[in-house]
């Protein structure tokens, strides 16, 4: 327990400073959730490239939640939907029920590329699109994967902060 | 001739003319059933009028041989009258379609019901030793041709029969042997001979005098280590019977405790009483808990039975204790409340095993993880059952609940009575009866929830349908005494005080529960939850409507529809208490998982086995039972089957005699 205590207070802190605040627009019904968006996150069919880098994002280096974003176990819970990959056959309408399952007003942040144009699995058997085809869009991560930096830019652009 | 004789009376005669008609008519379902509710009514009628104080005697000599047969109604025994009689009314109800539905119209059976009623109203009726030994016996029969009844439904039925045959007759030895010590010691038979000799008895005649009787009626209680026989028998018997079985007839062995304990031996000593109190909270506690982990419906209605009788042998126990200290309010505090605690447990028992009947009359299943889905195609037996299973749970609208809470505040009033036996035992006592009022909660919300509600999980749960208005009528009966049990105790609690002060009386004691019928309104307490649950409804409906409404789709992780496989099963409810209790029940769990052909990392199949094995009856019974089964087979070698053999043997054991009266003589 003690060695515990010396580790934290030997490593300190490893947040790294928080960038300035992104440029872009801002959709409009992010304003109404004051600040605090709880994110439900939704593996639509990816290759969990972007899932590893949204844990990363979470992680104590880029530090997401001190600007207002966190992730929550239900979309009951949660005010944004996070989807990542592809959206598959199989996922559409799961996706499209985790959708409806959001309390409004609610919004969808589609991260990496697949998500935004079905990258390199355009056009597969068993894609059924992107995740615009199937729900509506608000903010796109670009990237394959997008780095942390990257989707914590993105999820600032819903917090305002 | 007064009205408690007029009503044995008619007892007596109605249930032989429904025998003997169930043996000529050919529509005898009906009139059995009829003519069995209106003997249970009789008795009711008998025994109530006893407890008002009309109590009678009568004595029929030329009846039975040497002795003959002496009756007498005494408030006590026109208790369990009443109780046994009301039983039978909703009983023999219910019985008029059940029996017609299943295969149960043969003609012995249907002569063995009124048979067994008649029986069990005159147990606590006899007023000497032999007239209660042939009730006994002839109430153990009958109840046994019932409870083999429906044998062709496979071995199992047979397996209990001969269970109950078995046990119910070592009980019904140990009792004669008992009785026959005493009887010894007393002029001739009758209880009050008996009664007179109980005071001037050498401690150790008298104790093993109440030993003795302790095991035999203990054991048609279902009271650990004499419980084997009741979770088989009860349920395999056909529904009403198990109705019969498990809230009239067991309660008999209580009746026989009190008689011979209290009533004809006086009270005795402090060490019986413990002992009494130790059987009454190890029952208690240990049924519930098999009733916890059973699956089948009827098997845990038969455990929790096992369970009621512990509680009713803990409030019987507390008062033989404090009676021997001398506290004779608080004796008659805790036989009230045992006696309470029979009278409700007759009520919702009866109802609980009337609704698991109509269960399994509609679905052909006791299992409960086969069931479940039946509140939309069977309403009123999900009513009846979640009633029974709310006076169960020992919850405040609840019937156990009163006596429980009058058994709890009896032991709690008990320690600064009595001396360092009583400051260790009634903690235990109370630690023992809280355990098991939680336990019964628990696993009376796993056999309504997970048997009547959620999706069903097979399909003739799904094809239920409900009983005819018979059946329905008869769990009715049940039903109405549940809810006035719950809600107006006071309009019984005299009736049992009278009885109560019948048995517990040594001396001149008033019997007047001042504190207890103070401080006990359930009326109110039902009411002031009712009011509760109406406000906070109030107030959340109009804390929603003024917010706008949207209708949305239960969230199912958006997999698709719920299936019957997602919910819980009884095994998985049961589950953490499993874990809890691992040490005391020590299930035996298997786990096989097959594998793909193709490939050892893909699963085909996980198969989860999982049996809760009596712990008691194994360390208990099976060495008993290993050995006659061994000196049987040593038994066999003599017979060989050679006839000179046997001519040999005759030979020997007569010359063998004849050298014996030789020598001795």
């Amino acid at each position: 327990m003690l060695s515990l205590w010396r580790k934290i207070r030997r490593t300190g802190r490893v947040a790294e400073p928080p960038p300035p605040l992104p440029e872009g627009e801002r959709p409009e019904r992010a304003a109404l959730l004051g600040g605090s968006v709880q994110i439900r996150h939704v593996d639509a069919g990816s290759c969990n490239g972007c899932e590893i880098e949204i844990g990363s994002a979470f992680g104590p280096v880029h530090d997401g939640e001190r600007y207002g974003a966190r992730l929550v176990a239900s979309p009951r819970h949660a005010d944004a939907l996070l989807v990542t990959g592809v959206v598959t056959r199989n996922m559409a309408e799961p996706l499209r029920r985790t959708f409806d399952a959001v309390p409004a007003p609610k919004l969808v942040v589609a991260v990496g590329d697949c998500a935004r144009n079905c990258g390199v699995f355009a056009g597969a058997y068993g894609v059924a699109g992107a995740v615009r085809d199937v729900v509506p869009v608000d903010v796109e991560i670009h990237g394959c994967p997008p780095r942390p930096e990257a989707i914590v830019e993105g999820l600032r652009k819903l917090t305002g902060r | 001739m007064n009205l408690a004789a007029t009503g044995m009376a008619a007892v007596v005669a109605i249930g032989l003319v429904t025998a003997l008609l169930a043996a000529v008519v050919p529509a005898r379902s009906a009139v059995v059933g009829v003519g069995t509710a209106v003997t249970g009514a009789a008795a009711v009628v008998a025994g109530a009028a006893a407890l008002a104080g009309g109590s009678f005697s009568v004595v029929l000599p030329e009846v039975l041989p040497l002795s003959g047969v002496a009756l007498t109604l005494d408030p006590l025994g026109g208790l369990f009258v009443a109780v046994t009689g009301g039983v039978a009314v909703a009983a023999g109800i219910y019985a008029m379609s059940y029996v017609d539905s299943l295969d149960l119209r043969t003609r012995g059976v249907q002569v063995a019901l009124p048979l067994f009623v008649v029986a069990m109203a005159l147990v606590p009726a006899a007023a000497n030793v032999s007239t209660l030994l042939v009730c006994w016996e002839l109430m153990a029969l009958a109840s046994l041709v019932l409870v083999v009844a429906e044998h062709r439904r496979g071995p199992r039925v047979a397996s209990a029969g001969r269970w109950y045959a078995v046990m119910t007759h070592l009980g019904f030895v140990s009792v004669l042997i008992g009785l026959m010590v005493f009887v010894a010691h007393a002029p001739d038979d009758s209880f009050a001979a008996l009664r007179e000799a109980g005071g001037r008895l050498s401690p150790a005649v008298a104790g093993v005098v109440f030993v003795a009787t302790l095991a035999g009626f203990t054991s048609k209680a279902g009271i650990v280590p004499l419980h084997a026989w009741l979770p088989r028998a009860h349920p395999e018997a056909p529904s009403h019977v198990s109705a019969l079985m498990s809230a009239a007839m067991v309660n008999l062995g209580v009746y026989g405790v009190v008689r011979v304990g209290v009533d004809l031996l006086g009270g005795g000593t402090a060490w019986w009483w413990l002992l009494v109190l130790a059987l009454g909270a190890v029952s208690a506690v240990y049924g519930i808990l098999q009733a916890a982990m059973s699956s089948d419906l009827k098997r845990l209605l038969g455990q929790s039975t096992t369970e009621n009788m512990g509680l009713v042998l803990v409030g019987i126990g507390a008062a033989g204790l404090f009676a021997s200290s001398g506290e004779h309010t608080l004796a008659a505090l805790a036989l009230t409340a045992a006696l309470l605690h029979v009278v409700g447990h007759a009520a919702f028992k009866t109802l609980l095993f009337l609704a698991a009947g109509s269960v399994l009359h509609a679905t052909g299943s006791r299992d409960l993880d086969a069931l479940g889905g039946l509140r939309p195609v069977m309403p009123v037996t999900t009513a009846a059952f979640g009633l029974g299973a709310l006076a169960a749970s020992a919850l405040p609208p609840g019937t156990a609940f009163v006596s429980e809470w009058l058994l709890l505040q009896a032991l709690i009033h008990g320690l600064p009575a009595g001396g360092v036996a009583a400051a260790i035992a009634m903690p235990v006592a109370v630690a023992a009866v809280a355990l098991t009022a939680g336990l019964a909660v628990a696993t009376f919300v796993k056999a309504f929830g997970v048997g009547f509600l959620a999706k069903p999980r097979s399909g003739a749960a799904a094809d239920a349908h409900e009983s005819p208005f018979t059946m329905l009528a008869g769990m009715g009966v049940a039903a109405v005494v549940c809810v006035v049990l719950a809600l107006w105790p006071a309009g019984v609690l005299p009736a049992v005080q009278a009885a109560a002060g019948g048995a517990a009386v040594s001396g001149d004691v008033t019997l007047r529960l001042s504190q207890a019928t103070g401080a006990l309104s359930p009326l109110l307490l039902t009411l002031g939850l009712l009011a509760a649950v109406v406000v906070v409804a109030g107030v959340v409906r109009a804390a929603v409507a003024r917010r706008a409404r949207r209708e949305a789709r239960l969230w199912d992780c958006g997999g698709g529809p719920m299936s019957a496989r997602m919910e819980y099963t009884a095994t998985s409810f049961a589950e953490p208490l499993q874990r809890v209790f691992d040490d005391v029940v020590q299930p035996e769990l298997d786990v096989d998982v097959s594998h793909h052909q193709e490939s050892r990392y893909l699963v085909q199949a996980v198969e989860y086995r999982r049996k809760v094995p009596d712990r008691i009856e194994r360390r208990l019974y099976e060495p008993v039972l290993n050995a006659i089964t061994a000196w049987g087979g040593a038994g066999r070698r003599l017979a060989s089957g050679s006839v000179h053999r046997y001519l040999g043997y005759g030979f020997y054991v007569v010359c063998g005699a004849l050298i014996l009266l030789a020598v001795t003589r």
